[in-house]
């Protein structure tokens, strides 16, 4: 994805309602409702087909949530959860210092960007998952192998979009400052930082649910802690509804985290047009 | 005073040497003190690339550039720029982007604030101090960018097509009261425009200028008494001198097709 | 600015050559003694080439990929119009297109084969999964970016439904539309992967079980490596027909 590309991503993300996942901060009370029902509709439905059918594989919906209480209730999952947040944090927070300082250098530098671009660019398009068996023959069944693969599956949307974000200020407020005499570290600190931080942000939001995907990916693959091990284990033991329940806990937080992220971004850039 | 001598400009040389385009080339001309001179021209005359040399934002070429005998190396605190597409900060609120220029030059907080304040007022955005810019209409963006500029108290003022980017009313409404500030201390202005009513309006003088590459064609006094109001624009005087812009760009635009 | 172009290939080769003298060295100091180095990654590469185990493989593996990508298309282009077209099935699918793009498919995979079991058609299902939504979402976006005064002007015209859409529509949103391919072409990889390396039944991810099982680190690498640079050909494959289908627009992709 080339940076004009990831610009207009990132854009988009901001404004786009498939984007804003659902019950999005912005949007009107009403349009909120109709989503919350249709949602439910969708719930209602899963019920019927669930009773219904009577597969395997598809236990009611209110089974699912049943299992989801239980969970939440017995704490059977907390120490799963917790080191499957623990491993996401680490990972993610690696992929942040990376991320930022990597793009930043080569928004800055046209040396720095022509030489990596290549690099990023491959990464980023890549199935990152695919470095999984590296990473265990270089850890082996470890948590630096888990968040390795975190690191790897969020980085690179987030270098792309700092690159782009530093790159994309637009050019006559940095004449502008210039003009004033501005010297080059004032630039950067007044004028580059601030105006590329909605692109940042949008780069580090996207970054977050990639991270939470690399985080379940991992886990599934070198599956000894979290909620992938967990995942696997009721796989195994053919047991869907608990399957479903721990697909429900990665969904909640994955939206969990986005939901932050969107503070933070309208925190920091309510001021985008 | 400016005085430019024998200026040129290349865009796009590279470094073996084979030549890209002439901007500018062997531009003569002065402005005098507390002089405002507007500066017309076809697109691709240079005007903005001369204003931007003037300002000290990009190197010239060859020739000499020089304000009270100094000759220009880059931006200075004697000179303050209004841009075209206002270049306010959108993450700043009002008052933060008129003091920008007075703090980058170290200016104590307090000072930078009570003038700021002082010229919000008087370029009539009273009130809006916290207002952000998306909430501002382009008429009082410019403004901003009009305040700014004079927060640092220049000598000379560089406007580059400041109300190009506005409606006509606005722009018209600008322009006197742009008019009526200048009034008040009669800086040196050197003001492009694309517009000869504007020219004729503003100007003590008109540099016509003719495109590739950018040449002066002529200086052209402007016979009209200060202060002016609109009145003036039906005058002969008024209407003579833009008749002869006109006459010029005309035939400028003609020889280009 | 030829000798710009070079410079920045002369910078890439730089990067490259830091990067495997990083690798070696990290190998060299490392306990680990079943990490490859350059040189043994590069003639496992070159032997993987040469075993018809590899493109057997190969070929096993790419089966899900193309038939799921080709269900993705199917399913994914026709959804994504239609979202695109009228506001009511949008609306209606908004919530649940908003939780399939942020739903990470894996913890799903359990359930598929508890559906259907280890054979090619979950192995394909995996794949439509993970990718379908992906070409919706910009089928749509393309639909919904074309300018509603084209729309207006052929209404004007006295056109037809049908006519609005061969003529006005699907040509409009074609651009979007070869994005979603190309990211859903990327999102298939990734299924692909992930079944291979999670199900492990044939292809690819039994081979890679083959060679770390007896400890053969160097054919791992290389086989890792053989993935990546298929996922990046296609993708580079893709991105040209992308450019030369749809060069005109601007880029604005969703994923």
């Amino acid at each position: 994805m080339k940076q004009e590309t990831a610009a207009k991503v990132a854009v988009e993300s901001r404004s786009t309602p498939w984007f804003n996942l659902p019950l999005g901060l912005r949007r009107s009370a009403r349009e909120n409702g109709l989503e919350i029902l249709a949602l439910l509709g969708g719930a209602a439905i899963w019920e019927v087909l669930g009773w219904g059918l009577g597969l395997q594989w598809l236990p009611p919906f209110s089974k699912v949530m049943e299992a989801l209480l239980q969970f939440v209730r017995s704490g059977t999952i907390l120490a799963n959860l917790g080191s499957s947040l623990q491993g996401l944090v680490f990972g993610f927070g690696l992929s942040l210092v990376f991320g930022l300082i990597l793009g930043a250098l080569m928004g800055r530098y046209r040396a720095v960007e022509k030489a990596l671009d290549v690099y990023v660019h491959a990464l980023f398009v890549c199935p990152s998952i695919v470095f999984a068996p590296i990473f265990f023959a270089i850890f082996g069944l470890s948590d630096a192998a888990r968040i390795a693969i975190i690191v790897v599956y969020s980085t690179f949307v987030i270098v792309i979009n700092t690159t782009t974000a530093i790159r994309t200020v637009d050019p006559s407020l940095v004449e502008m400052a210039r003009s004033f005499g501005c010297r080059e570290h004032q630039i950067f600190a007044r004028i580059l930082l601030p105006a590329s931080l909605p692109l940042v942000f949008a780069g580090i939001r996207l970054g977050m649910g990639r991270a939470v995907k690399g985080m379940i990916n991992g886990e599934m693959l070198i599956a000894f802690v979290g909620l992938g091990a967990l995942a696997q284990r009721y796989g195994a033991q053919f047991d869907a509804t608990k399957v479903f329940a721990i697909a429900m806990v990665v969904l909640i937080i994955g939206l969990f985290t986005n939901w932050l992220i969107q503070i933070l971004d309208q925190r920091f850039t309510s001021w985008v047009n | 005073m400016i005085k430019v001598r024998g200026l040129s400009k290349e865009f796009g040389t590279l470094h073996n040497g084979s030549s890209g385009v002439l901007a500018l080339s062997n531009i003569d001309f002065e402005v005098r003190d507390n002089e405002f001179l507007t500066v017309i021209g076809p697109s691709g005359c240079g005007k903005t690339t001369l204003l931007r040399i003037i300002a000290g934002l990009i190197p010239y070429d060859q020739g000499e550039v020089a304000i009270d005998g100094r000759p220009v190396t880059g931006p200075g605190p004697e000179r303050a720029v209004v841009f075209q597409n206002f270049a306010l900060m959108p993450w700043a609120d009002i008052l933060t982007n008129v003091t920008f220029g007075l703090e980058i030059r170290g200016t104590p907080k307090a000072e930078c604030r009570a003038t700021a304040k002082e010229l919000i007022k008087l370029v009539g955005l009273e009130g809006f101090e916290q207002r952000l810019p998306k909430e501002l209409s382009g008429g009082m963006q410019q403004r901003v960018g009009l305040a700014r500029a004079l927060a640092v108290n220049p000598q000379i003022l560089l406007m580059d097509e400041p109300f190009g980017s506005l409606d006509e009313q606005t722009r018209r409404l600008l322009q006197e009261e742009l008019l009526n500030l200048w009034e008040r201390e009669r800086k040196t202005v050197v003001f492009i425009t694309h517009s000869m009513d504007e020219a004729v309006m503003l100007g003590d003088r008109v540099m016509l200028m003719t495109p590739r590459p950018g040449k002066v064609k002529e200086m052209i006094d402007i016979p009209l008494n200060r202060p002016r109001s609109r009145e003036v624009e039906k005058s002969g005087a008024f209407l003579e001198v833009k008749e002869y812009l006109w006459q010029n760009l005309r035939a400028m635009q003609v020889s280009e097709s | 600015m030829k000798s710009s172009v070079g410079r920045d290939w002369a910078l890439r080769l730089l990067v490259f050559s830091a990067a495997v003298g990083l690798w070696e060295l990290f190998v060299r100091y490392s306990q680990n003694f079943l990490l490859p180095s350059f040189a043994e990654i590069s003639s496992a590469l070159f032997r993987l080439f040469l075993d018809g185990r590899f493109w057997k493989a190969l070929y096993i593996s790419n089966q899900a990929l193309l038939l799921g990508y080709a269900a993705s298309v199917v399913v994914g282009i026709p959804l994504g119009l239609l979202a695109g077209r009228f506001r009511w099935m949008d609306r209606l699918l908004n919530p649940y297109v908003g939780v399939l793009l942020a739903m990470p498919v894996a913890p799903l995979i359990p359930i598929v084969i508890i559906a259907l079991g280890l054979g090619l058609s979950s192995r394909v299902f995996i794949v439509v999964l993970f990718a379908f939504i992906f070409i919706t979402v910009n089928t749509r976006a393309g639909v919904r970016n074309v300018e509603a005064s084209l729309i207006e002007m052929a209404r004007s015209f006295g056109a037809s439904e049908s006519q609005i859409w061969r003529r006005i529509v699907i040509p409009g949103a074609l651009p979007a539309i070869f994005a979603g391919m190309r990211i859903g072409l990327g999102r298939s990889i990734t299924g692909m992967v992930m079944v291979e390396l999670l199900l492990v039944a044939s292809g690819l991810g039994r081979l890679l079980l083959e060679f770390s099982g007896r400890m053969q680190s160097d054919l791992v690498f290389a086989t890792v490596l053989a993935v990546i640079i298929e996922a990046i050909a296609l993708l580079t494959a893709m991105q040209a027909i992308e450019r030369r289908i749809a060069g005109w627009a601007p880029d604005s992709s969703i994923g």
